[in-house]
């Protein structure tokens, strides 16, 4: 709770000191002690909870447990991680430097409502909390016809499956009496009503969308592609994780009894998620495109998270979820700093910038799941509670067969900056600052790997 | 039939129509216009369901307040004309066939999923009082953190729509 | 009046919000068809809350409302924005996107 109201009046600040400080710099040196105070601060509520019982707030409107705050940690904790890393870029995406801020920060609060909903009502509010500045931060680079296009894409499909979220609650409502997700555990499988069922597919619908997994994936390269980088960085990483945590609760606290239903509709997006998002990387020629289309395949495979109901699961959300943001953000990174996004644009790079290349390295073989790096642990983590469900092997298998496909295109990013020749071109000064947290996403990248543990707390 | 089933059974063909002038009408204007008559629909159903401050909040901010700014957004583009190029013959089929089957799919799957009636007796939930009773004790957390929503909304509004900045494109 | 007659109305209300959005060209003609979508479930949400004599479907529906307004806040500014730049309000421009 702390961190909803942290979020949302460190947003209020950060919006007052757009009014007052003129100085982008300086706008981002607040920026920056803002993120910290909210890490603080979720450091701060995870010590302070007394028991490993939830916190029912508000009438029962949230129950916030040991793993909703350990995951608010986690996810203020990339934050700050990007906010570090990409601070100067969101800097020169436009005009309202601070807004950006105040808007990536409404969003922290939204996914903060995602881990920790017990009504629909507030899942509604807060998967609307996160989606709305999104589209905003979208279309911010308004020069930019690809930026606005981009935003218009996301808003339009984006209102449209909010519609379909309100239909699916309020199927649901209708076949239960109720918008506590506690209350529907006692929907039972035999007696299942149709439009409790028509409910659920509705949802299941919307929630597809927001974590971009097939079918509902259409508008994830384009958005991707065409929003800033320094937004596609923070869209395609922490919004998606929140938006899996949202899913992961509702899958798994209120309809959990009736994964008999869904468990085969879920297995086959997941399949259809990495067949579509790994074959299609294949066949790109700019890293940022490729790099959206990845986030179609590593959303598949946190779908394993969803479709095995049980506790190794939330284990392997939280690893899969840090993995993947820390080592895409640390890579958005350095794709915001060359001046040519297409595989070219990469070639001699490790030439001309040996560190950089070195991190990119690192970043790239995390993605792919190599093994010492946290790609690989947070991989073995969910497709190991896939195997624990049992009746998903076929699954399993078809994924680390996926798995050796992306590594392929993932590989091909290396080649360009070791093997070929070329004059990779910055399109900014690269300075010891960045080089050291760089090198520190990789150490984190790389602690990921060796002690996972260390992640999950008593979780 | 009595009266309130004849008021029923006006109010749903007016919906229904009003609804399908929306989406037929070429004329972008005459669009709001039917959505408009769409609101007042069910709003008047609203009140049949005794839900009578909602009919009044539907009409206020939908029909008073969103579609106004529907209306001036259109008007200022001079969007009135007929310009609206169509889609081709066949997306159009496609759209009707796949809305038409998600209708009568989930028509089917839920003909029978409830036999309730609702009493046409007078309940008084609907009234301001045992509303805002329940918004400010039970849901007064998602209350306050809807102004999180309208904060990023005007934020937004202020970021893209602001002048001055797009020069030199 | 059965449930199922309401029921039937929103859902009615839906489909054709759905096939607007599958069939115009026009974005706003398309955000007013999602605006419908959003009433019909109102629509349902209040016959629902008079079967359960239960205020709290109603109050759902001012949230929803909520959050209609801020989407149309945000997206007609959106949508501005674009014709700003292109005069024009057809979305079959954003198929640029894809090169």
């Amino acid at each position: 709770m702390k961190a909803i109201i942290a979020a949302t009046l460190l947003g209020v600040i950060m919006m007052f000191t757009g009014l007052f400080v003129k100085d982008k710099r300086q706008v981002v040196m607040i920026a920056v002690i803002a993120f910290l105070a909210l890490l603080g601060i979720t450091i701060w509520e995870v010590q302070d909870a007394s028991s490993a019982a939830p916190a029912m707030l508000f009438n029962n409107m949230l129950r916030i447990d040991s793993y909703a705050l350990w995951f608010n940690m986690m996810m203020a904790g990339c934050t700050f991680l990007y906010v570090l890393l990409m601070g100067k870029d969101i800097m020169r995406v436009g005009n309202h430097v601070a807004e950006y801020f105040t808007l990536i920060l409404f969003i922290l609060c939204g996914i903060f409502l995602l881990t920790g909903y017990n009504n629909l009502l507030m899942l509604f509010i807060g998967i609307e909390i996160m989606s709305i500045p999104q589209y905003i931060l979208a279309g911010a680079d308004r020069r930019n016809l690809k930026s606005n296009e981009a935003s218009l894409k996301y808003f339009l499909m984006g209102a449209f499956t909010t519609g379909l979220l309100l239909m699916g609650i309020t199927l649901l409502y209708g076949a239960t009496g109720s918008f506590y997700i506690t209350d529907f555990t006692f929907l039972r499988t035999d007696a299942l009503n149709p439009m409790a069922l028509a409910g659920i597919l509705f949802i299941l619908i919307s929630f597809v969308f927001k974590v971009s997994a097939v079918p509902m994936h259409m508008w994830t390269p384009d958005v991707y592609d065409g929003s800033p980088t320094a937004f596609t960085a923070f869209m395609s990483t922490i919004v998606k994780a929140g938006a899996f945590v949202g899913f992961l609760r509702l899958f798994h606290i209120a309809f959990g009894s009736l994964s008999e239903h869904w468990m085969l509709i879920v297995a086959l997006i997941t399949a259809a998620t990495l067949l579509v998002g790994n074959l299609t990387a294949v066949f790109q020629q700019s890293v940022k495109r490729m790099l959206a289309y990845s986030s179609i395949a590593q959303a598949g495979f946190m779908l394993f998270a969803i479709a095995s109901v049980n506790a190794s699961a939330w284990q392997g959300m939280i690893i899969y979820a840090v993995a993947y943001s820390v080592a895409t953000i640390g890579l958005f990174s350095v794709l915001i700093k060359m001046k040519d996004y297409t595989y070219d644009g990469f070639n001699g790079l490790a030439k001309k910038q040996p560190a950089l290349a070195f991190f990119t390295t690192i970043f790239l073989l995390s993605l792919a799941g190599i093994p010492l790096t946290g790609g690989f642990m947070a991989k073995y983590f969910v497709l190991n509670a896939a195997v624990q469900q049992g009746g998903l092997l076929w699954l399993v298998i078809f994924a680390l067969l996926m798995a050796a496909i992306s590594v392929y295109y993932y590989f091909r990013v290396i080649i360009a900056m070791y093997f070929k020749q070329g004059e990779a071109e910055m399109a900014v000064e690269i300075n010891s600052g960045d080089k050291i947290l760089l090198g520190i996403t990789c150490a984190l990248v790389i602690l990921l790997g060796v002690a996972p543990h260390l992640f999950l707390g008593s979780i | 039939m009595n009266a309130y089933e004849l008021i029923f059974w006006l109010l749903t063909v007016m919906a229904i129509s009003c609804a399908l002038g929306v989406i037929l009408s070429r004329n972008p204007v005459s669009s709001v216009l039917f959505l408009i008559a769409t609101f007042f629909a069910v709003s008047g159903h609203y009140i049949l369901m005794n839900a009578q401050f909602l009919a009044i909040v539907n009409i206020i901010v939908y029909a008073g307040a969103i579609m106004v700014l529907f209306l001036f957004v259109i008007m200022l583009m001079n969007l009135n004309a007929d310009t609206e190029p169509q889609k081709n013959r066949l997306v159009q089929l496609a759209g009707v066939v796949s809305g038409g089957i998600l209708f009568l799919v989930i028509l089917a799957a839920l003909k029978s999923s409830t036999n309730n009636m609702l009493e046409q007796t007078a309940t008084d939930i609907g009234l301001i009082k045992n509303l805002g009773k329940t918004l400010f004790t039970q849901f007064v957390l998602p209350f306050e953190i809807a102004s999180v929503l309208f904060l990023s909304a005007m934020i937004g509004a202020v970021v893209l729509g602001k002048k001055g900045e797009d020069a030199g494109a | 009046m059965p449930i199922q007659y309401y029921l039937f109305l929103s859902l009615a209300l839906f489909s054709i919000g759905i096939m607007g959005t599958l069939m115009r060209r026009n974005a706003i003609i398309i955000f007013m068809c999602i605006e419908l979508m959003l009433n019909a479930v109102n629509l349902l949400l209040v016959a629902f809350s008079k079967m359960y004599n239960d205020p709290s479907a109603q109050i759902f529906v001012f949230f929803s409302m909520v959050v209609a307004a801020a989407e149309v806040a945000v997206g007609l500014a959106i949508i501005v924005m674009m014709y700003r730049k292109v005069h024009s309000v057809d979305i079959n421009i954003l198929n640029r996107l894809k090169h």
